[in-house]
């Protein structure tokens, strides 16, 4: 973990399931040092579940291991998270998500995770740099 | 997450505690789906104590709903809190699985689902 002088916070991963476990802690202790309303960071870390596992599952074309890196800031009153990583080039963005009816043995899942992302975040960034997705997404923290 | 059971009657009620996430969610949905193959197809699951469910968590749910659809049982829910009940609905979940204010009320609703002829 990396602190740098303007308050962000970095966390680095690798491309496992097993590591996202470190990112809601990451996220629940800042929550806490910083009197975020547990709230949004409940739904920051669903968040994060839903993009990290996107990335870890289909990100990578290769078997080796990659890091992700994880930044938590806050700015200007917003919770704001960042997500670097070296994967396939991927907008979450973008539409192509499975329609959400049909019954209980014709309905779909695929593309509810960017549902949530897109429902629960105030803001929704990518940019793809070099070989590198750089995901921001961010939430204004409610005054209690 | 912590998950554990109780047999009232026909009916098991499954409590989870905790995050149902990309980590926790195939233990979630294999203790579902393992009551349903076992003949315990009529499930309450009490979320009363979940912080969230992913959609990890949703696909677990969905799988044992069909299997419980195919044994002629039904999973519904109880306990859902506001933050929870969002998730659902930004799912559409809620068309597909009962969600009751309690353990009492679903079990009730549950029961009037049994055939009389036992």
């Amino acid at each position: 973990m990396s602190h740098s002088d303007d308050g962000q916070i970095t966390l680095i991963i690798s491309n496992s399931i097993a590591e996202l476990q470190k990112v809601v802690d990451f996220v629940d202790n800042f929550g806490a040092a910083n009197n975020i309303p547990k709230s949004l960071t409940n739904d920051l870390n669903l968040c994060f579940d839903e993009l990290l596992n996107n990335t870890v599952s289909y990100g990578y074309e290769d078997q080796s291991e990659h890091s992700i890196a994880v930044t938590l800031s806050i700015v200007d009153g917003w919770l704001t998270a960042k997500i670097k990583d070296d994967g396939k080039p991927f907008d979450p963005r973008m539409p192509g998500a499975a329609p959400i009816d049909g019954t209980m043995q014709t309905r779909q899942i695929g593309g509810l995770g960017r549902g949530f992302v897109k429902a629960l975040m105030g803001a929704v960034d990518y940019e793809r740099k070099s070989q590198y997705n750089v995901l921001t997404i961010k939430r204004k923290i409610a005054e209690h | 997450m912590d998950i554990s059971e109780e047999n009232k009657g026909d009916i098991t009620i499954v409590e989870v505690k905790g995050r149902i996430d990309s980590n926790s969610a195939k233990t979630f949905g294999d203790t579902l789906t393992n009551l349903i193959k076992a003949g315990r197809a009529r499930l309450i699951v009490d979320l009363k104590n979940i912080v969230y469910i992913s959609s990890a968590g949703f696909r677990a749910l969905l799988l044992a709903g069909r299997a419980a659809e195919k044994q002629q049982g039904n999973i519904a829910l109880c306990n859902v809190s506001s933050e929870v009940r969002r998730l659902f609905d930004l799912a559409r979940f809620t068309d597909l699985f009962p969600i009751y204010g309690s353990r009492e009320e679903g079990t009730a609703k549950l029961s009037e689902t049994l055939s009389p002829f036992r």
